[in-house]
Parts: structure tokens; sequence; C-alpha cells
């Protein structure tokens, strides 16, 4: 009976299985929001499905100079990076039940070992696209991670833990979209930075790259990358939401505020225009890190008084 | 420093329909003007053949059985046709048109591509392939 | 994979399948790192014999082979090819028809620039102004279904005149269409020129300078951008422009806004233009007529497609066949300014670049020139040469 619960709690509900799921229909919905922010229809609800079940039938072509190993193994390193960083966060408005102290690092550090994947991915593949794909997806983590992490640790530095439950927990009672907006803005465009949404999908070009690091991939492959920036996109909404918008604390809040941080990042999709990865790297140094400092300042300041 | 200068388009657009049109189940009306399938009138043909040599495509193929008692058999190739009008211009005595609504071609196999317009004993004749008894217009292939 | 000698030296090859374009074309920068160090391009890949096809059919259905040489300026190729025919066989279109030639040339005119600024921003990654002008376009390709049947390739020429009228009930569907028109590209020309983040993509990029547009040989709008002063429409004006002329868009800046700046300010000259005309258009008849047999002479005909100058060269012995028939079309006039000005610039600008000449690739490829790259000559070859060299090529190959 121990046995079991947590065993089902990893595989169906609400990790693995669950976990998938919403990954493919948080991918919907941010299909269909930019769609109708576009003014147009958009996919049906199964198109990530369908994807994702077309993708696995599919044949998979291994480049010829590429590592085998490599090859076949990031994709499943990169979904297995976030499906357990998912552990940490409080999915679906449950308690995080294996957090521990300092289990807020670790998650960034799980989803960036996604990004990594992708990155080593596409080096791996020694192909003109791929390579400069993966040398934009490296320099883009390069340059957002510093911020994005400074901004999320703030919350933790006033909730005076490094869990994330705990966080959470914390957050239920102060809004903290309300008492550190510019943090809250750092790490939304640092979310959009790490997602790879517009205007931060320089890696991701398809009109200067083809598809960037994922060019060769095809089948299997493509089809664990896809799903695990599915679930990549769902773990850092969760995490979002639960640290800056008051915590999740049931299910029905979870769904509520992921969906409107989602509609929020549709509609910056929408707004804005790629920029080349220069000016990212440009924008996050010199923007990013001096709000994110600024907001430490304030804090510090107003500990001490 | 303007950002999102397109902001009022996309949050117009959560409020509105989406301009796309759900073809098959929404039909806009086809204009006046649309040039789909071609109709002859037999009676008003004289068997000239202009239409056909004037036809960009090659997509017409005049069968003369008799041209005073306006005996034709008028062979038409949709699958060609470029719907640009021309025998409709060239036709002296406007006996071509096209009409506006039949613009869904598509199909499975080459049959609906070989229309002939005529009488039904004379189309049958054509068919097997009968010596036309009167000057016709050379087969392009 | 091609890596050259030096291990950091990438080729990255745009095309001929690319997500880039939109027709195919081989183009090969040489990057280092980011930065684009050579550039090289080849064409040729949507070549169809058109001008050796257009000698084997009458001059009625030439007309519409030629429309057929490129989707989105095919009315203005059209015009052309009646405009050169019509002075060889010394017959005047009447007025009216001129009229309404300019009409739906300017209509066209409308359609490609709302086209290249969606291409363009979806090249930018700016998706939602791609989506939004693409809308917009479905305004102006409806107007002009109704007017001559067909929303491409709209086949409204005839040799001597124009196939189709303005009725009073189209008068007032395309007053209506251009007020919509209109607003929607003031607010696309505010985006375009103010949004910081576009902008970015767009301003100081690519900059080439009057006397490099000259020495290149740039013409159209990518030009004009640049402050050389040449528009077809102004200089010899053709069909109706001498009723109805037409001011030119210039800027001086050269860089990729200017090329919006300019496209967008033909866009308020077209409307400008279109309303002029359905007020005042001429009576009279539609077509004039035309013998079967145009009488031996050349002509050269040119006009102003949406990219730039467009001639036609036509050659007629007297039958009712051409004997040559030469389209010079503008995009490979503007092709050497994407080359020499990719230099330089950032990887991720090229598409950019690429898409600010308004590239139109089926237009480009005419005749064939063969380059012998061990004895350094290029000749012309005619199909007979080019046939047997081709079988030599083969059995030699086995």
């Amino acid at each position: 009976m121990n046995t079991i619960l947590p065993l089902l709690s990893l595989a169906i509900f609400p990790g693995g299985l669950t976990l998938l799921a919403g990954g493919l229909a948080y991918e919907w919905a941010d299909r269909k929001l930019l769609a109708l922010f576009q003014n147009r229809v958009g996919p049906r609800w199964f198109q990530p499905l369908a994807d994702t079940v077309k993708l696995l039938a599919k044949e998979e072509i291994i480049p010829d100079r590429a590592n085998k190993f490599l090859f076949t193994s990031l994709p499943l390193i990169a979904l297995a990076g976030g499906l357990t960083a998912a552990l940490y966060v409080p999915l679906a408005g449950l308690r995080p039940a294996y957090g521990f102290s300092g289990d807020l690092i670790v998650t960034l550090y799980l989803l960036s070992l996604l990004t990594l994947c992708m990155g080593l991915a596409g080096t791996n593949t020694l192909d003109r696209f791929s390579m400069i794909g993966a040398t934009r997806t490296l320099t883009q983590v390069f340059s957002y991670e510093a911020p994005f992490l400074l901004a999320l640790l703030i919350p933790a530095v006033t909730a005076g833990s490094w869990q994330i439950g705990e966080i959470a927990t914390y957050a239920q009672s102060h809004w903290l979209v309300v008492l550190q907006p510019v943090g809250f803005v750092v790490a939304l465009v640092g979310l959009m930075g790490k997602l790879e949404m517009t205007p931060f999908d320089a890696p991701e070009a398809h009109t200067e790259i083809a598809a960037g690091a994922l060019t060769e991939y095809s089948g299997r492959g493509l089809a664990f990358f896809r799903l695990a920036k599915a679930v990549e996109l769902v773990v850092g909404l969760t995490l979002v939401a639960a640290i800056y918008l008051g915590g999740v604390s049931n299910p029905l809040w979870f769904l509520v505020k992921t969906l409107a941080l989602l509609l929020t990042l549709a509609g910056i999709q929408a707004l804005l225009t790629r920029l080349r990865i220069d000016q990212t790297v440009g924008l996050w140094w010199r923007y990013g890190t001096i709000l994110v400092l600024l907001q430490w300042l304030v804090l510090i300041l107003i500990r001490r008084i | 420093m303007k950002f999102g200068m397109m902001f009022s388009d996309i949050s117009r657009a959560l409020f509105r329909r989406p301009a796309t049109q759900k073809y098959p189940y929404v039909r806009q009306h086809n204009p006046a003007r649309l040039r789909s399938f071609l109709k002859w009138n037999q009676q008003a043909c004289t068997g000239c053949g202009l239409c056909a040599m004037d036809c960009p495509a090659n997509a017409i193929h005049v069968t003369i059985l008799d041209r005073k008692e306006k005996r034709f058999v008028f062979g038409y190739r949709p699958d060609q046709c470029l719907f640009c009008g021309q025998c409709v211009e060239s036709c002296r005595q406007g006996s071509l048109s096209m009409v506006n609504d039949n613009w869904e071609l598509a199909a499975l196999d080459k049959k609906p591509f070989s229309v002939y317009f005529g009488e039904t004993d004379d189309i049958t004749k054509v068919l097997a392939g009968e010596p036309a008894s009167g000057p016709e217009t050379p087969e392009k292939a | 994979m091609a890596t050259n000698k030096e291990p950091e030296r990438f080729t990255i090859s745009i095309g001929p399948q690319h997500p880039a374009l939109k027709e195919p074309g081989s183009f090969q920068f040489t990057v280092d790192g980011e930065i684009v160090t050579k550039a090289y391009v080849r064409l040729g890949y949507a070549h169809r014999g058109i001008e050796k096809a257009a000698e084997q059919r009458n001059w009625i259905q030439d007309l519409y082979l030629l429309e057929r040489v490129c989707g989105i300026c095919s009315h203005i190729h059209a015009t052309a090819y009646c405009l050169a025919v019509e002075e060889l066989a010394h017959v005047e279109a009447p007025p009216r028809a001129q009229a309404i030639r300019v009409l739906v040339a300017e209509l066209e005119r409308i359609h490609s620039h709302f086209l290249w600024i969606g291409v363009s921003a979806h090249e930018a990654g700016f998706d939602t102004l791609f989506m939004y002008s693409w809308r917009d376009r479905e305004t102006v390709m409806d107007l002009l279904e109704r007017l001559t049947g067909n929303r491409v390739n709209y086949s409204a020429n005839v040799l001597g005149g124009v196939k189709c009228d303005i009725d009073a009930e189209q008068t007032t569907a395309i007053l209506d269409g251009l007020n919509f028109l209109e607003e929607r590209a003031r607010h696309y020309f505010d985006v375009l020129t103010n949004d910081s983040m576009f902008l970015q993509r767009t301003r100081g990029i690519a900059v080439m300078s009057r006397n490099q547009a000259e020495v290149m040989g740039a013409i159209g709008p990518t030009a004009r951008a640049s402050n050389v002063a040449r528009d077809v429409r102004i200089e010899s004006p053709y069909a109706a422009y001498t009723q109805y002329p037409i001011k030119m868009a210039l800027d001086t800046r050269g860089d990729l806004e200017a090329r919006f700046v300019v496209r967008v300010n033909e866009l308020f000259e077209s409307f400008r233009l279109i309303r002029q005309i359905l007020a005042t258009l001429p009576e009279g008849e539609l077509t004039a007529r035309m013998p079967r047999r145009v009488p031996a002479g050349e002509v050269v005909k040119r006009v102003e497609a949406p990219r730039g100058e467009l001639y036609y060269f036509i050659k007629s012995n007297g039958t009712d066949k051409p004997e040559r028939l030469k389209v010079r079309t503008p995009t490979i006039c503007n092709m050497t300014s994407v080359i020499k000005l990719a230099v330089g610039h950032q990887l991720a600008d090229v598409p950019m670049i690429l898409a600010g000449i308004d590239p139109c690739f089926s237009c480009n490829d005419r005749t064939v020139e063969l380059t012998d790259t061990d004895r350094k000559t290029s000749n012309i070859m005619t199909w007979e040469e080019l046939r047997r060299y081709g079988i030599k090529f083969y059995e030699a190959r086995k």
C-alpha cells in the first residue's frame, strides 16, 4: 500500500501520464490562443496529440556522422529532466510530495538540463543549421539564466526558504506580483526565454536556420523533444504562478492561474517580433540584469528598515 | 520607444470571430463573373473552331458530323482548361459562356475530365471512332 | 555539409529548399560565427522555357502563357505584352480599356505590396503582422475576383482591350474595399515605422547608397528607397498613365525601413489613383479589332511591375506566331544588391535583406547562360546546340 500510492502518483496523476497529457493540452492552448490573437482559427484540440502519435510512428533517421548513442539518448534525458523537475512544483495544486530544502535550484537546473540537451543534440548532429541553432540555444541559456534565477530567488529570500512548496505556501498570503512587480516582469520574460517563445525564438528561427538545433531529428527523437518542451511549459508556468501569482492551493486555482499566465504569454508572443541573438543577449545582460538587481536592492533596503 | 503597436489588433481579435472561412462547412457566394465550367450552346455554334484554335491549353476539340444540321460534338477537357475565358471572347456567335458555380472539380479518377457536349448518339458515334463526314479541327496532343 | 579549410567557417545554404524561400533559388552564405563573409547565388530553378514555348503558340494563346510567368505580377506581364503587340499591329486600344488596364494594374500593385508586407514580416519573425496583412489582402483579391473573375491570373486583358467592364455596383464595391484597405495601410505604416522591436530589425540594416544602387542596377522600389528617382510610369507613361499621372514615392535612407516606407507610400498613391480613375472613367467600347496576323517588326515595351521595371522585346515576322519574345523582369536586376549587401551583416538579417527586394523567382529565370569553368568562357547556346551537348554529356557519363 505504501509503495502503490507513490507509484501511481508518479506514473499517472499528477506526474507521468497526466503531466504528459497536460503538457499537450497546454501546448494546444498556447497555439490556439496565439491563433485567436492573430484572428485565425488555430488547431483542434487533438492536434499536439496527433503530432506526437504521428512522430512516434515515423522512421527515425540518424545522420551519418552523429554519435548514435548521444543522438538517441539525448531526447530521453531531456524528457526525464522535464518530468523530474515536475516533482518539486505544486502540480495541479497539490503540495509537492518530494520537496526538500534547495529544490528551487534543482528544478531550475533540471529545466536547464532540458535546454542543454537540445543544444548538445544540435552540436552532435554536425549539420550546419543544427550547429548554428545549437550555438544560439546555448548562448540564450547563458544570457537569461542569471536574471531568471535571481528573479525567482527574490521570493525565496522573502519567504525565508529555498523549497518551492514553502514559497508557494508563503505566497498564498502575500501576492508577490503586487509586492515585487519588477521581479515578476523579469521572471515572466525569463520564462519566455526559457521556453523559446517569440521574441526569444532565435534558436529556432525557421526562416533562417530551418529548425535550429533539432533540424535533423525525426520520428521518436523529435517526439520526445517536443514532449519535453510541452512538459517544460507546464512546469515553468506552475513555477511562476505558484511563486508570484499567490500560490496554487487547489486544482481550480492552478488551472485559472496557469491559464491566465498562458494568456499573457500568448499575447506577448503575438505582439512582438523575433529578436536577433545578439539583440537578445544585449537585452538580457543590460535591462534584465539591471531590473532584477534593482528589485534586489529594494528587497535589501526593505529588510534593513 | 513604442512597443507592441499591434496591441489594438490582437486585443480586438479575441472578441471577434476568426477571419478564416470555414470551408467546406461554410461557402461564400460565388461572384457573378467567376469563371468556372464551360457551357456550350449548340444552336448558336457554327463549327468554326476558333475557340479550339485560340485555347492556350488545347482543352477544346470540336468534331463536326454535319455542319448544316449543326451536329457537332464539343469535346472539353476541364483538367486542361485554364478558365481564362478566351474561347468565350473568340466565339463570334456567343455560343460559349462560363458558369460561375461549378469550380469544385476535384475527382478521384480521370473520367470526369473528358466532357462531351452534343446529341447523345452523336457523342456515341464520335467516341466509337467513326470517321467524321466533314472537316474537323485537328486534334492537338 | 560543406566546410572550407578554416574550421570556423560554414557555408549556410538557403535554398533551393528552405523555409525562408517561397520559390526555389540557391543562396550560399559563408558565415564566420554569425557574420556573413561571402555570398553566392544560383538561380534557374523555376526556368520553364516560356520564351521558347511562346514561339510555338499563336499571339492569342501567348497572352495567357505570359500571364503565368508570375502569379503576383500576372496582369502587368499581360499588359506589357498587349501593349507591345498592339503597337506592332498599329492598333490603339480604346481609352476606356486603357483606363481599366491601369485600374487592374494598380489593384494588383496593392495586392502585391500587401503580400510583401506579410512575407517580410514573416521573415523577421513578426507573424502577427503577416497574418493580418494577408487577411487584408483577401479583400483586394475578392475585389479582383468580382471585377475580373479570378483571384490570381486575372485574364482581364485581351489583345486590343479588356474583357471586363466596370458598372456602378463594381465601383461601389471597389471604393468600399479601398476605404478598408487604406485604413489598414495607415495602421501598418504606423506599426512599421514606430514599433521599436521591428525597427531594431529594419532600421540601418542593408543600407544601399544611391551610388551603389545605380552601379548595381537596382530598380523599382528597392532603388527608389535609395533615392534613385526612376519610375517607368512617370518617365515613359504607358496605357492611361498620361491621363492619370502618378507621384513618385522616394526615400533617401536606403535601408530596409526605407523600402517598407516606399512601398506603403506607393500603396497610398495606388488608392488615390484608383479613386481618380473610378470617378472619371472614359466612356467607350472595350476592345479594338486586332488582326490575327501581326505585321512584321520589332518592339520594346517597358512597364512598371510592382517590383520594378519590366520590359518585353517582341519580334514578329508577319505570321500568327511570334518569332522571338524576350522578357526581362525586375528581380534579376535587384539580385546583385542582395549578394553585395549581405556581406558583413548577421545571418539573421539575411532573410530580411532577401525579402527587401521583393524577390519573385519565377519571374527571374529566362535565358540560361552557360559558363565553362575550365576554359573560363561563357556563351549562349541555341536550343539545337544545347540538345546536342546534352546528348554528348550523357553519353559520356554512361
